[in-house]
């Protein structure tokens, strides 16, 4: 094995696979900061370009360049508040106020080291963890994810304000994501739900307008109500500095970083939660690591540690998709399902002959994740600085390009203008969001979250009835929800009391 | 009074209607196409209803209710920030008239022109160079390289 794990990184850096995965890097560089342009989009318009390759070859350059999509759109987020891809839209919430701050070098710093430590999280987990996932795959059946799915919103929902009355609403928002997930035809019977007659509803909302209007607009117009620029009336000189302090903080909260990293890890095995997901979670669990509630206060208004958490998350999730991709050809993830027809173009049915036949190509696999990552990060830290003083650039001038590349944004999802009328329609949503304290990240996972939770809900029911309540692991997820909606309403009612107590 | 006519009332009334709007329509449709709308839509509603009602009756404690989200800028005069955020809307809902009206390649130029000239007051020679990279990037990356299928605006299309 440990033969096989040396000659993957040796097959890697052969001339032409290195060169064919540097090509991947740099196409997957510029998708990733293109607002609208998927990843996902992408590797399926370049497996027509795989059959001439080698099977070491064409994993070069698909990983290669879907691996790095994450990364370099965490910029985009950072930057312009506008989510470069569907899975950076979380780095927006603490990395963008960061960066009307002044602090657009230390949260980009932050992004890439994090996304670096999580993809090598990631790589790391998919080395050891193929041998030994199929015992917990195996464990999580429909009752499992439906109630993982009730978690994560119940999660995020509970930490996305102080006291009970942001907990109403934060539980509120996950029910209109939930609502915005069964719009289109339904999964079971076929039957249009909220479609009002409109054909483009049919196959229900597009992740990357409703993402691109819930937090470009709000942004937007906050910059356009402001007047200056991103930065507001900051120094110039502290923008680019802050870049080596955002490394320095991706080693100063390490092991929130690997948790988040591991979040991510375990979110991508789960087949069909995927990367929209873990980085929420991963968000939650930032904020839960705040000491106390004045420090969660600060969590959304520039918390490096908002930043650390997703960017681990986003990335370290690709490495955890591909381990039922490759050891059971269960793909993770929309993105693993097309690189699962790379699989099959290639000539290579995944299973466990991946791990006996082709396991140098399956540590070629880790070492392409380990290499893409190292070398986009390494390639972004000579950019930073200048990319940093984009935020000092008048919000005049900046305005009607953010505004160029949230519309093509939307629309290039479908490629139909009703994209532009949710994405406006998701925008006014996000801005009246804001001016009533609702938060947006438990509507952006209940959304993400909507088709999972309704298919396995529905699954569980007719299987199982009501007996899927009493299975063990449920039960556990149960008391979990339980706990993290309870546990917030406690420590408030501690912390209201103390001071009486104290008089 | 000015509780019932808050944005926060308002808001909290709307998703009320969207729940019971969900229940409404499930009524007409098959169980397991309505199972997990009823789900959703009995506790959005109930919720939604016990928001419009705190809303209404309990001022917010200070530092409850603030989300874990960004907060728009309170260091501009109100009358000033409705003045500029009106405006701001206008250009958005603009940008998407003339996307209808003359299509994404002349739109994109044509909006970037705009408003470079009108609302941020610069020089020719930046406003007609970003029109010129706005144009560049729409035609050579979006149009030429991507192949992105624009549809024609309808101005084109009453011509054609």
């Amino acid at each position: 094995m440990f033969e096989s794990f040396v000659e993957g990184l040796f097959v890697v850096l052969q001339w032409q696979p290195f060169l064919i995965m540097l090509m991947g890097i740099a196409l997957g560089f510029w998708v990733g900061l293109l607002p609208g342009l998927g990843g996902s989009t992408t590797l399926a318009l370049m497996l027509p370009f795989i059959y001439k390759m080698t099977p070491v070859e064409a994993f070069a350059f698909l990983l290669g360049m879907h691996s790095v999509v994450s990364t370099t759109g965490d910029i985009t987020s950072v930057l312009f508040g506008v989510p470069g891809e569907g899975t950076t839209a979380a780095t927006i919430l603490d990395g963008h106020a960061m960066a009307k701050k002044g602090e657009a070098g230390r949260a980009l710093g932050a992004a890439l080291m994090s996304s670096l430590v999580g993809a090598l999280v990631g790589a790391f987990a998919l080395a050891l963890a193929i041998p030994v996932v199929r015992p917990l795959v195996l464990t999580f059946g429909a009752p499992e994810l439906f109630m993982l799915a009730v978690v994560g919103i119940a999660f995020i929902s509970s930490l996305s304000g102080q006291g009970g009355r942001a907990l109403l609403r934060g539980f509120l928002a996950g029910l209109v994501g939930l609502v915005f997930a069964m719009v289109g035809q339904d999964p079971q019977a076929g039957v249009q739900r909220f479609t009002f007659g409109q054909l483009y509803l049919w196959g229900g909302l597009d992740l990357v307008p409703v993402l691109v209007g819930l937090f470009a607009i709000p942004e937007i117009v906050d910059l356009a109500v402001r007047g200056t620029s991103i930065a507001g009336e900051l120094p110039q000189g502290n923008l680019g500095k802050g870049a080596w302090e955002g490394v320095k903080d991706t080693f100063r909260h390490f092991w929130l970083t690997i948790r988040c990293s591991l979040v991510g890890t375990f979110i991508g095995i789960m087949p069909g939660l995927g990367g929209g997901v873990a980085q929420w979670i991963a968000y939650g669990h930032a904020v839960q690591a705040a000491r106390d509630l004045k420090e969660r206060e600060g969590f959304g208004k520039g918390d490096v540690r908002g930043v650390l958490g997703p960017g681990a998350a986003n990335n370290s999730k690709e490495g955890g998709a591909l381990i039922p991709t490759i050891a059971f050809g269960v793909p993770g993830s929309s993105a693993m399902a097309i690189l699962l027809g790379a699989f099959f173009l290639q000539g290579i049915t995944p299973g466990p002959d991946m791990l006996d036949k082709h396991l140098t190509l399956t540590f070629s696999m880790v070492w392409t994740m380990v290499i893409a990552n190292v070398v986009t990060v390494a390639v972004s830290f000579f950019f930073l600085n200048q990319l940093a003083k984009l935020t000092l650039v008048r919000g005049a001038v900046l305005i009607p390009f953010i505004l160029f590349l949230a519309f093509i944004g939307s629309y290039t999802s479908n490629n139909h203008l009703g994209d532009l009328v949710v994405f406006l329609a998701c925008g006014s949503l996000g801005y009246v969001m804001i001016r009533c304290g609702w938060p947006r990240a438990p509507l952006v996972l209940g959304f993400v979250l909507g088709k999972i939770a309704e298919n396995n809900f529905y699954i569980s029911t007719i299987r199982y009835g009501s007996s899927w309540l009493l299975r063990p692991v449920v039960l556990i997820l149960v008391l979990l929800t339980l706990a993290v909606i309870v546990y917030p309403l406690i420590r408030m009612r501690n912390r209201d009391a103390t001071p009486e107590k104290a008089a | 009074m000015n509780r019932v006519l808050s944005l926060r009332f308002l808001f909290a009334l709307a998703v009320a209607l969207v729940g019971a709007y969900a229940l409404y329509a499930s009524l007409e449709w098959p169980f397991r196409t309505a199972l997990f709308p009823r789900l959703i839509g009995i506790p959005l509603l109930a919720l939604s209803l016990l928001e419009m009602l705190l809303s209404l009756v309990s001022a917010e404690k200070e530092r409850e209710g603030h989300a874990v989200d960004f907060e728009m800028t309170t260091d501009v005069a109100p009358p000033l920030a409705r003045r500029r955020t009106l405006a701001i809307l206008s250009w958005i809902v603009g940008f998407l008239a003339f996307i209808l009206v003359f299509g994404f390649p002349i739109a994109v130029p044509l909006f970037v022109f705009l408003y470079l000239k009108l609302v941020g007051k610069e020089g020719w020679v930046l406003t007609l160079s970003l029109t010129l990279v706005s144009w560049l990037t729409m035609e050579g990356l979006f149009n030429r390289l991507l192949h992105l299928p624009f549809p024609e605006g309808w101005i084109f299309a009453l011509w054609s």
